[in-house]
């Protein structure tokens, strides 16, 4: 494999790892919003609009910053009835030639997504809910977590075709 | 070309295009979108983000994540061993005992918890080995494990009873409670299954050796003071919720806080066991969310096609079939689609073109969804596309092959396909306590 597509793998491998395994603590910070809420209504009796909105924003950065990690954990269930009983290379090899269907569906979801946060910034869109905060932060984030996903996706790509003519990346 | 051939092609291109072993998520997107994009050109490209913000306001899924978390974290609290223990002394003297005892000990956990991630990791873990130990029958062993857990989405809290309540708009303290008795019969049922077959076959599970039934009174009632702990999560959950003291997602995050807790008093939480608890839950989580996100907008495209009028056209007027052979035809062609869909896809994709039928037919939709989760218990555990199954390949010891894992399962779905005939025939079952509770 030539010299940058080793560093790009190396690279965005580097980037999501450090990016999932921060966003995976966010749990407690999911656990931490929703204990707060019942918490301040049995004890002080006051309840605050924001607070499920807020753990919801939390829960979609998790999942969609979380992917390109979980990618890498190889966390994603297949229909495995052929595929286990493969050897790896063929395994490696009917990835390479199928991740086009991956990388196709990311591609429409993030043009879905550019074209969705460009509206709610020129907009000014809030969400339909009794707090209405912007919902421009929470897309860019999530737009974000999808080009992470791309990323990682083609990075996989690599390694799988790399796989599949029997060299390693490392 | 019209809607409804679409609508088939749809769905065999999806399953032809799941045997080259791609992930699931991955295949579901990609058919989803490309349909989206050549049916409705250009305007459509929004249809896989629109699924995001969809699922960005279905807040009832933030349990998904703590409930994993949950999981694992009671899997690593050890406070597992000690209910096996209780278990293995009162139940151990029988023959198939230990199996017996199992099935309580999966019963207890579910009641603890909505998934069946955490009766599968406590089986593998805690009760195989002791089984296997002891003589018991290996196959007959993985098939408890396999079949106890899988009582996780039935008995409360349940996860997949929040999405069926999501996606059927019922609410889910009903769906719950509709869970507890039908939870029961299948334990009762398996038990009953189990004392039957080793009393016919004794070899298969052996009672305890009189050595080791050697157990003092005083010791056997201490060994129930496990149950205490337990009935305290149980209470701290599902029953606040059901109180209306904390809201659903409150209660789940009560019960990963508590779970928690109950880690650090027993000493069990070192930063490393933290750690893994967290990134299986990053993981697992993912998992699920990223099947939802693309299942959400196959179904979108699917809903777009007119699929629910297709259904109800074909079934009732060109096939002219009643409602009990809807709902019977129903319920076989989830139990089919489910040995080779993944199970939560199923879900999002299938019962929204159901559930409509459903009402209109005149039955209880909180019924229907008990009649679906046993469903989605049996394809769970059916080959060749099953979460337990998954989990069992994962964790079974080396000495149970993958044909014992498939065997296990035969007589154990049969008896749940008996539940949920029981079930089917008699809806008080499932109707009775959340009527009781919430008044007709």
């Amino acid at each position: 494999m030539p010299a940058p597509i080793k560093s790009y793998v190396r690279c965005v491998d580097a980037v999501n790892r450090v990016v999932g395994r921060c966003v995976m603590w966010l749990v407690f910070v999911m656990m931490g919003v929703l204990l707060w809420s019942s918490g301040s209504r049995t004890l002080f009796d006051t309840s605050y609009i924001w607070v499920v909105e807020t753990a919801q924003f939390v829960m979609t950065g998790y999942y969609l910053l979380g992917g390109g990690y979980s990618m890498q954990l190889d966390s994603h269930v297949r229909m495995d009835l052929l595929y286990s009983r493969w050897a790896p290379r063929t395994r490696a090899a009917a990835d390479a030639l199928t991740a086009g269907l991956m990388l196709f569906y990311l591609a429409v979801l993030l043009v879905g997504g550019i074209s969705s946060t460009q509206y709610a910034i020129a907009y000014g869109q809030k969400n339909y809910s009794s707090w209405a905060p912007p919902l421009a932060p929470i897309k860019i984030v999530m737009v974000i977590g999808i080009i992470l996903m791309l990323l990682q996706v083609v990075a996989e790509f690599f390694k799988d075709l790399a796989k599949a003519r029997g060299e390693t990346l490392e | 070309m019209s809607y409804p051939l679409i609508a088939g092609l749809m769905f065999s291109s999806m399953m032809l295009l799941l045997l080259t072993g791609q992930r699931v998520f991955a295949v579901i997107g990609f058919v989803a979108a490309a349909f989206a994009l050549a049916l409705w050109g250009q305007g459509a490209s929004e249809m896989p983000f629109a699924a995001s913000i969809q699922l960005l306001n279905w807040y009832p899924l933030l349990t998904l994540p703590l409930f994993i978390y949950m999981g694992y974290m009671l899997s690593e609290s050890g406070i597992a061993d000690d209910l096996y223990r209780m278990f293995h002394v009162w139940a151990g003297p029988v023959r198939g005992g230990l199996a017996i005892g199992t099935i309580g000990l999966m019963v207890i956990i579910s009641a603890m918890n909505g998934l069946s991630v955490a009766g599968m990791a406590i089986g593998a873990s805690i009760a195989l080995p002791e089984l296997l130990r002891r003589g018991y029958d290996k196959v007959m062993v993985t098939g408890v494990i396999q079949a106890g857990s899988s009582l996780g989405i039935l008995i409360p809290p349940s996860v997949v009873l929040i999405l069926y309540g999501m996606i059927a708009r019922q609410p889910i303290g009903q769906l719950w409670l509709a869970g507890v008795f039908p939870g029961l019969l299948l334990a009762g049922l398996f038990i009953g299954y189990i004392a039957l077959r080793c009393w016919i076959q004794p070899g298969l599970g052996p009672p305890l050796p009189a050595a080791e039934r050697q157990v003092g009174w005083g010791e056997k009632i201490r060994l129930l003071g496990a149950g205490i702990l337990p009935l305290l999560i149980f209470f701290l959950m599902t029953g606040l919720f059901l109180m209306g003291a904390t809201s659903l997602v409150e209660s789940a995050a009560v019960g990963a806080a508590a779970s928690t807790v109950v880690a650090i008093l027993r000493r069990r939480l070192s930063f490393q066991v933290l750690e893994d608890t967290v990134r299986k839950t990053l993981s697992i989580s993912c998992m699920f969310m990223w099947i939802i996100l693309a299942a959400l907008c196959f179904g979108a495209v699917f809903d777009g096609l007119g699929a629910v009028n297709a259904i109800r056209l074909l079934f009732l007027d060109q096939w002219e079939l009643g409602p009990w052979q809807v709902i019977i035809l129903m319920q076989l062609t989830y139990l089919l689609m489910g040995t080779f869909l993944d199970d939560t896809a199923m879900l999002v994709i299938v019962a929204p073109l159901y559930i409509p039928l459903v009402v209109s037919l005149g039955f209880d939709p909180v019924w229907y969804g008990v009649l679906y989760t046993i469903s989605c218990q049996i394809a769970y555990m059916t080959p060749p596309f099953g979460y337990n199954l998954f989990l069992m390949r994962a964790m079974a010891p080396p000495e149970i092959s993958l044909r014992d894992i498939y065997v296990s399962i035969v007589p154990f779905v049969l008896v749940m396909i008996l539940g949920l005939c029981i079930i089917m025939v008699f809806p008080q079952i499932a109707l009775w306590l959340p009527s009781l509770y919430y008044g007709a």
